[in-house]
């Protein structure tokens, strides 16, 4: 199969990831990645979370046709980026919490830390090349490099959401998130920034940036071989850009 | 392979042997007219065409084929091929229906691992079966396919889809339902890339405007075929039914149909005829004596960038000179498509007029003489130096047959509809909502973009214009095509 310079150079594979609410682990850690069942959602994250006391609001992820998920990558020929729409999962805060940036304070906070629980999973082979030619390949490659079939989903969960203060009134909430990321079999503890945007009465917006390496989670930076351009090498470092849109459940 | 380094400094006798003028328009910021195909290994490529040394393998699919005919071997042993690319190397037959014995018991040796049925409904019963290909008589396609698709399988249904248009909207109205589903109409020509390379080609003005198109498929060859038992050979003789058949011009000339009103722009750019007038004569009775031999019809066009043109198309089972083609006459210059087939690869060439405007290229293009005719050959690399050294309009066994692109469209289409039909399942369930539809249809056009082919649309409009010109030539009338024939 033939591929124009531009497609290759534009192209490429990759990574993971992930995303975001918040804190405090109610159930353990993720499993220990080897025995996740091969399925895009395990554990807690189908439709439901498994119990919803009415102290708790619960937000789902919800389906978008837009893109949830960016992951740009450098590579030896040309930078390179995936864009997926999909990502699934739940973030549970204690009822009566609001995002109303207008709000001098947010409400829930204990020692500046928002306690919730959540579960975010991303489908690897969701997330598509952007080159105009060979974008099968390219996934291909990147699904190849992630595991896919061992490992059809890139899982996080948060373990501590750290409001920044001050917040400025009108602004998002901005958190610093620590949690535990899981991609391609290998779970990592991870931390970067996230805000929290109220979309109206019963929609959020979590989003984020986070930066990490492909070989902290054993995925070796694919470098296909390209007879006549020689050896296309990825960087290891890949960032991961989300914007995850969550409802809230009506009791 | 020696490896070619990227430098500023290019060496003018390499770049004279690695590139033509339309990299080098490529290079500059102009359009190469070329198709996504296997570079020429054996003549040192230029780097920008030469493939990636691993491609990974897309999803796995499962198939099972109903119809163990002819063409239902072709379609086991075409499914079998595709596991030798390494990107189709999880296919596999896991299942093959036939309701007579030995034609199952012999198509069942070339896929080993196939579960026979002897009743498709046992097949589509079979949870491992992702997606099934139909490629049983035409009248019979109807409750297969609706089962199928009933049953949540991806639906391979060849052409034409239906013997009677009822049926081929029941089928084009379960496909447009069954959003969660590949159905692929037969339509081979769809998906091949030299049809994607002429496509551009052709619609972008080449022609001028357009004048006439001409298209035959010419064979001499015997429908009929023996059996042991009169009751077999009726069954197997369906094509000589006239209350059954669908003729030469749906049995036989459907691709071609399909591929000159694609051509012409389709239903939405003026390219649907509206009236179609037949002939038709049975002069060796090679169809029996029921269905003619040979047929001619000329389709009319409504208002619009072809009012005008006329659609010549002739067929016959009488006469083998020049096979199929297609022939598109325009002011500016003619086009010869010669479809591929099992015996010679897809081919086009362009004929200019005089006072065509130039086009650059083509002082470099390759050049095949026809008669007292100069064809420019329209075919990736043409004006490259080694598309030079190839052998010319003379038949040349292709690489990969039409039918091959077409199952290859299917396998990944249904693996990635497949994917993203589980992956939203488990993420926000499976009920059906207007996010779960439109998440799909947004996977459908991502796959199509990349594996194109003829879906319940295109099948449904080709399988109405051949039933309607076989109408038309069995009762040597000029029949009306209006709009109406064509809408669910």
């Amino acid at each position: 199969m033939k591929k124009p310079v531009d497609s290759l150079i534009s192209s490429l594979l990759i990574v993971s990831l992930f995303l975001a609410g918040a804190c405090r682990l109610r159930a353990a850690e993720l499993p220990p990645a080897s025995s996740q069942p091969a399925s895009t959602a395990s554990t807690p994250a189908n439709n439901t979370s498994p119990a919803m006391p009415a102290t708790v609001a619960h937000y789902q992820g919800r389906p978008t046709t837009n893109v949830a998920v960016t992951i740009l990558g450098t590579s030896t020929f040309h930078d390179w980026d995936m864009k997926g729409t999909s990502i699934g999962g739940f973030v549970e805060f204690p009822a009566g919490v609001n995002f109303d940036t207008n709000q001098a304070a947010l409400p829930g906070l204990s020692n500046g830390i928002l306690p919730a629980t959540n579960w975010a999973t991303i489908p690897v082979r969701g997330i598509h090349s952007q080159v105009s030619v060979g974008a099968d390949i390219m996934d291909g490659l990147m699904q190849d490099a992630m595991k896919q079939a061992d490992h059809p989903a890139i899982q996080y969960k948060v373990t501590e959401l750290k409001l920044v203060q001050p917040h400025a009134a009108g602004q998002p909430f901005t958190f610093d998130a620590k949690g535990d990321l899981a991609i391609a079999g290998v779970t990592n503890s991870v931390s970067f920034p996230v805000t929290i945007t109220p979309l109206d009465k019963t929609r959020i917006q979590i989003s984020g940036t986070a930066k990490l390496k492909m070989t902290d989670y054993k995925v070796q930076p694919p470098a296909p071989s390209i007879a006549g351009l020689g050896v296309m090498k990825c960087g290891d470092e890949v960032t991961i850009i989300f914007d995850w849109i969550l409802l809230l459940r009506q009791q | 392979m020696k490896k070619r380094k990227i430098s500023s400094v290019v060496d003018r006798r390499e770049f004279l042997k690695n590139t033509s003028v339309a990299t080098f328009m490529a290079m500059m910021g102009g359009v190469e007219l070329t198709e996504s195909r296997g570079a020429d290994i054996t003549n040192q490529p230029a780097a920008a065409e030469t493939p990636l040394t691993v491609i990974p393998a897309l999803q796995a699919v499962n198939f099972g084929v109903i119809g163990a005919g002819v063409w239902g071997r072709k379609i086991v042993n075409t499914l079998n091929l595709l596991k030798n690319d390494s990107q189709y190397k999880n296919t596999e037959v896991v299942a093959i229906c036939d309701t007579f014995p030995a034609w199952l018991d012999r198509a069942a040796k070339d896929a080993p691992k196939a579960e026979k049925f002897d009743d498709y409904k046992k097949l589509l019963a079979k949870p491992e079966v992702q997606a099934v290909v139909v490629a049983t008589p035409t009248h019979l396609h109807r409750d297969i396919v609706l089962d199928a698709l009933n049953a949540g399988k991806h639906v391979y249904c060849e052409a034409p889809l239906a013997q009677t248009i009822a049926d081929a909207k029941e089928i084009a109205r379960a496909a447009q339902k069954a959003f969660k589903q590949v159905f692929q109409a037969g339509l081979q020509e769809r998906s091949h890339p030299h049809r994607h390379f002429l496509w551009p080609f052709i619609r972008g003005g080449n022609l001028g405007s357009n004048v006439l198109v001409r298209a035959q498929w010419h064979k001499k060859s015997l429908w009929t075929r023996t059996a042991g038992t009169p009751a077999r050979a009726a069954e197997l003789n369906w094509r000589l039914q006239k209350n059954i058949s669908t003729g030469l011009m749906g049995e036989a000339c459907i691709h071609r149909l399909d591929a000159v009103t694609w051509f012409l722009g389709g239903h939405r750019l003026g390219g649907r005829p509206n009236s179609v007038t037949g002939f038709s004569s049975n002069i060796l009775q090679n169809a029996g004596p029921d269905v003619p031999d040979t047929v001619q019809c000329v389709f009319e066009f409504p208002e619009g960038p072809n009012s005008g043109v006329r659609f010549l198309f002739d067929a016959t089972l009488c006469n083998t000179f020049d096979s199929e083609y297609e022939m598109y006459y325009g002011t500016d210059s003619a086009i010869l498509v010669q479809p591929g087939n099992e015996a010679r690869d897809s081919k086009a060439w362009m004929f200019q007029e005089a006072d065509a405007p130039l086009i650059g290229w083509i002082v470099y293009a390759r050049k095949d003489a026809f008669g007292a005719e100069t064809g420019v050959s329209l075919v990736a690399d043409a004006s490259k130096q080694k598309s030079l050294t190839q052998k010319g309009n003379a038949d040349s066994a292709p690489q990969v047959e039409p039918i091959q692109y077409a199952l290859q469209a299917f396998t990944a289409n249904a693996g990635a509809i497949g994917g993203a039909v589980k992956d939203y399942a488990d993420l926000y369930g499976d009920a059906d909502t207007p996010e779960y539809r439109a998440n799909l249809a947004d996977a459908r056009k991502l796959a199509l973009s990349k594996h194109p082919a003829a879906g319940w649309e295109e099948g449904l409009e080709a399988t109405v214009l051949a039933i309607k010109a076989n109408e038309a030539a069995v009762l040597k009338q000029k029949i009306e095509l209006n709009n109406d024939l064509f809408q669910l």
